[in-house]
């Protein structure tokens, strides 16, 4: 080495040393401000993302029948969420987020954003129910959103299918519109009843969420539980329902469209309510099939999602008579022994009005006009009564008003009066007598839903008692898994006369025994078995010129058949209403459905009852015994 | 043998032993109950083949080194020629051999070549009649492999290319206008390379950089983690094995380039001080053999390593605070790594050996 050079080197390399030193000094600078000056900060940063409280979401109660046979079942579920302070802000990553999850990108912005406001809570559910398919895509999206999150929570089964879907309702989480119509009665995020029990019996049926501090890592697994307060259950509890009564009904009506109610006598607990076509409440469990179910069960021309028999609007057709009779009987326009006679067609305000059989029935006594079911004898009623009259009589007993029973949505009958064509046809507002003469065999404006028919024939069947049709029996008692009977609003009487009753009674009884509905074998075996009362109807759903154009006619414009009765016919226990759509006679399509439930009422459920209801899902995951309390 | 083992130089090898002992632990830590978990045992193979092979570099004589530079240096360009064409490719780049199961990166191995033949090329010039020539030619020597190692990319490893030429300053002292004049190639150089030279995903960590907030669940995320378990380790750390930013992996990539902040997050304030010390010892030695080389080859290539180390740590440790762009070096030592482990030991294993060659003349 050059000698010479050396010293300058040395000194070069000095300074060297000195840079490589205040690097050093630079970077404890560095780190003193950070683990030193604003450790603080940084500490309460690492807790907030590694210490999380999670609510624990509470399983609602159970729901079963009278015979404490389970209708609603509680799951584990697994579903895909975003937990509340995983929110995604950045649009892209929302954007990119809906379409590896085939959502809408717009509405799932709008929930991120709904729920980002709304703080603390549920998490935001993105896939519920996954099943083994949609759990290998939850892993997928979560390597590329390591914000997701799988959430375990319990889910409802409901255990028979279609059986009782209208009945039962379901459940799913609390729409906007609802809590902006209610504020703070609900939470984001909130599963709630949607229809049926579900909704009205909500309040009954909902836990009380819990919530848990936990330890989470990274991909928010939960390491460590730092403590909790656990979920209370919702309580379960007992609906009036039979549920093989309620197979019966679904059975009798099979593919018909119509509807079946069953009221036990003794204070209004609804046995069996079956609209058909139903619907299967688990298809409603996810989002994505209640989109399915909203464009094509909805729309559907069978309109599944009606609850026919309370929202059903059915002309009552003969089945009405037994109203007139009362409002004619207590008006005292006729007696019970005035004979009238029926020569087939009968003329008032210049027109004819026709009786079913054209020949005519002859002179008729009003057990034997309410047996063969002659239009004539209760035109003639009719026209000797005012439409109020008649307004006034079903106000009395009943039909008017809403039954008032436990489910959302329930429709008042239509019976007509003359307040009532000035309300609803303004533009024409006069009443006409012609109008009162259909009235009298149930046609014309005068509507009933199925519920209010089945009350009002239970009320003939109890000599007056206006009972309160009812879904819920009681709780269940959280030690002995018994029932505790709920209270039940005492029957209203409403001083029907003993009289008009005996003769009202032995007309319904004729009916089944040698009357109209006597022609159809199957229900003469039954009625043979276990004597029944009833009354059918044929309600007209168009006009048409005879009998070879009506044949001619498409199924949707034939008549809807009634039959609505109690029994047995000796001390009755139960009054039904049945209406099968389209079906033609009541004697022929409705008679038959009811005669089915008062066999299986009277005689197979005693003997040899349905077995449970069972449904058809397989649920991958839970073993169902224990789903009572999932966590 | 024993004679061998005289060639260790006892104040090097201390700290360096210390350096391992300490980045063991932390690999240890990082690795705990995730897939990664006997990777401390396999770093302290490598540690293992990094000092036997130390020791054996340390008894030869250095200027035997310097004969086989030039063949090296030729054989390394078409080793980096080689990896863009045969390659492995993982994660987007091609920076890999396969050999016998293993992972090698050329490009660790050809930092030190070129240091070395940079060394010895400017070491037999007198340094006052040095020609400018001769210099770019040098600089000439550095820049080609950096651009064959952007190619592949990897911008991290080519820029731990510069300090090499630490040794031009070194000869002809510090000139005001050459810092001028290197300002505006830097600055030049940083425009041009916004525009042409850097890869998107570059770009995008530069952009970071700037704003680490704008994007926390993205890669912003990284380095946000990681001044999260900094600053949580405070003045004494949260202990060994209990971070919670670290066990539960919040902290990303944390036995490669991120595993100084579980050292930090861990052992904290004091943890750091005692890491930072040991390589302020180690710089300072190296330093101290570039004084005591015999000849100006051997100093200058004491130097380049000095600088060379001394980027490794001023980028990984400032980037893990979030100070420093996310460049993606390594920490001698603590980062996981056959290739760049063998070496950072084959360099101190040539140090020592002057060390040695210096103390016995």
């Amino acid at each position: 080495m050059d000698p010479r050079q050396r010293p300058l080197l040395r000194r070069r390399l000095g300074a060297f040393k000195a840079m490589t030193w205040s690097l050093v000094a630079l970077l404890v600078l560095i780190y003193a401000w950070l683990q030193l000056v604003r450790h603080g900060e940084f500490k309460q940063l690492a807790m907030q993302q590694a210490v999380k409280v999670r609510p624990i979401p509470a399983p609602r109660g159970l729901v079963l029948d009278r015979n404490g046979q389970r209708l609603v079942d509680n799951r584990r579920a697994l579903h895909l969420v975003i937990q509340r302070e995983d929110l995604p802000a950045r649009p892209e990553v929302v954007a990119s987020l809906a379409e590896a999850l085939v959502l809408d990108p717009a509405a799932l912005a709008r929930k991120i954003a709904s729920y980002r406001q709304a703080g603390k809570g549920r998490p935001l559910v993105l896939k519920e129910n996954l099943d083994e398919a949609g759990i290998a895509l939850a892993e997928r999206v979560r390597a590329r959103f390591p914000f997701l999150s799988v959430e375990v929570a319990p889910r409802r089964v409901y255990l028979g299918d279609e059986l009782a879907g209208h009945v039962l309702g379901y459940v799913g989480e609390v729409d906007e519109e609802l809590m902006k119509a209610r504020p703070g009665v609900f939470r984001l995020g909130e599963t709630i009843g949607k229809e049926g029990f579900e909704a009205s019996g909500n309040d009954k049926l909902k836990g009380v969420d819990g919530q848990k501090r936990i330890l989470v890592d990274q991909l928010g697994t939960e390491v460590a539980n730092f403590g909790q307060m656990d979920a209370t259950a919702g309580r379960s509890l007992f609906l009036t329902l039979d549920a093989g009564l309620q197979k019966v009904a679904e059975d009798a009506l099979g593919e018909e469209a119509g509807a079946v109610v069953v009221l036990d006598l003794r204070d209004g607990g609804v046995l069996a309510m079956y609209s058909s076509p139903s619907y299967d409440p688990n298809l409603f469990l996810n989002r994505l099939s209640q989109d399915m179910v909203d464009r094509y069960l909805a729309n559907s021309q069978t309109r599944p999602m009606v609850n026919r028999a309370i929202q059903g609007i059915y002309a009552p057709g003969s089945t009405f008579k037994l109203l007139v009779a009362i409002a004619a009987l207590e008006k005292g326009v006729v007696t019970p022994q005035t004979a009238i006679y029926c020569a087939g067609k009968k003329n008032f305000y210049g027109r004819d009005f026709r009786c079913d059989k054209p020949t005519g029935h002859g002179s008729l006594t009003m057990v034997q006009a309410i047996a063969q079911s002659c239009d004539v004898y209760f035109y003639e009623l009719a026209s000797r009564l005012d439409i109020d009259d008649i307004y006034a009589t079903a106000e009395k007993y009943g039909l008017t008003e809403r039954t008032g029973i436990d489910l959302p949505q329930e429709k008042r009958s239509r019976i007509p009066s003359r307040d009532w064509k000035r309300r609803t046809y303004p533009r024409d507002p006069k009443w006409y007598g012609g109008e009162t003469i259909s009235v009298g065999i149930g046609q014309g404006a005068v509507g009933v839903t199925p519920l209010a028919l089945a009350r009002f024939y239970a009320l003939l069947a109890t000599r007056g008692e206006l009972v309160t049709p009812h879904l819920f029996y009681g709780f269940r008692d959280d030690q002995s898994n018994g029932l505790v009977p709920a209270p039940v609003p005492s029957p209203r009487g409403t001083h029907l006369d003993p009289r008009i009753w005996s003769v009202l009674n032995e007309g319904l009884s004729e009916v089944v025994q040698s009357g109209t509905a006597a022609a159809n074998p199957f229900v003469r075996e039954i009625a043979n078995q276990i004597p029944f009362s009833g009354k059918t109807g044929t309600a007209q759903v168009a006009t048409f010129v005879d009998k070879a154009h009506y044949a001619r006619q498409a199924k949707f414009l034939k008549d809807h058949a009634l039959f609505a009765g109690f029994a047995p016919r000796d001390n009755p226990q139960i009054a039904f209403a049945v209406v099968v759509e389209n079906a033609g006679f009541g004697s022929t399509s409705a008679a038959p459905v009811a005669a089915k439930l008062v066999k299986y009422w009277c005689v197979d459920r005693l003997t040899h009852p349905l077995p449970p209801p069972r449904g058809k899902m397989v649920d991958p995951f839970a073993p169902a015994p224990q789903a009572e309390s999932p966590e | 043998m024993r004679e061998r083992f005289r060639a260790l130089d006892p104040r090097l090898l201390w700290v360096l032993l210390a350096l391992m002992a300490l980045g063991t632990l932390t690999l240890y830590s990082a690795g705990r109950n995730t897939p990664q978990a006997g990777i401390w045992l396999k770093q302290s193979l490598w540690n293992f083949l990094g000092l036997v092979l130390m020791l054996l570099l340390a008894s030869m004589d250095p200027r035997r080194l310097f004969r086989y530079a030039f063949p090296a240096y030729l054989v390394g360009l078409v080793a980096l020629a080689a990896v863009l064409v045969v390659g492995r490719k993982i994660g987007g780049s091609t920076r890999w051999f396969m050999i016998a199961g293993q992972t090698f990166q050329p490009s660790e191995l050809m930092k030190w070549i070129t240091l070395l033949y940079v060394s010895q090329r400017l070491g037999s010039h007198n340094a006052d009649t040095v020609g400018r020539l001769e210099l770019f030619g040098a600089t000439g020597l550095v820049v080609f492999p950096m651009l064959l190692i952007q190619r592949q990319p990897d911008l991290g490893m080519a820029l731990s290319y510069l300090p090499i030429l630490l040794i031009i300053p070194l000869m002809k002292g510090f000139r005001t206008r050459w810092v001028i004049v290197l300002l505006l190639l830097v600055g030049l150089g940083g425009v041009g390379a916004w525009k042409v030279v850097l890869k998107p995903y570059q770009k995008q960590r530069v952009r970071i950089f700037l704003d680490p907030s704008a994007d926390l669940q993205g890669k912003g995320y990284q380095v946000n983690q990681s001044r999260i378990a900094i600053g949580a380790g405070g003045l004494i750390g949260k202990g060994f094995t209990s971070g919670s930013q670290t066990q539960l992996n919040f902290l990303p990539v944390k036995t490669t380039d991120f595993a100084f902040s579980v050292w930090a997050e861990e052992r904290g304030f004091m943890g750091v001080l005692l890491v930072l010390g040991l390589f302020g010892l180690l710089l300072s030695r190296i330093l101290d053999a570039a004084q005591a080389a015999p000849t100006n080859a051997e100093a200058y290539f004491c130097a380049g390593a000095a600088g060379i180390f001394a980027l490794h740590l001023l980028v990984n440790v400032g980037m893990v605070a979030g100070a420093l762009p996310n460049k993606g070096m390594v920490l001698p030592f603590f980062s996981a790594g056959g290739s760049s482990t063998l070496s950072f030991f084959l360099a101190l294993g040539l140090i020592m050996g002057i060390l040695h060659r210096s103390r016995v003349k």
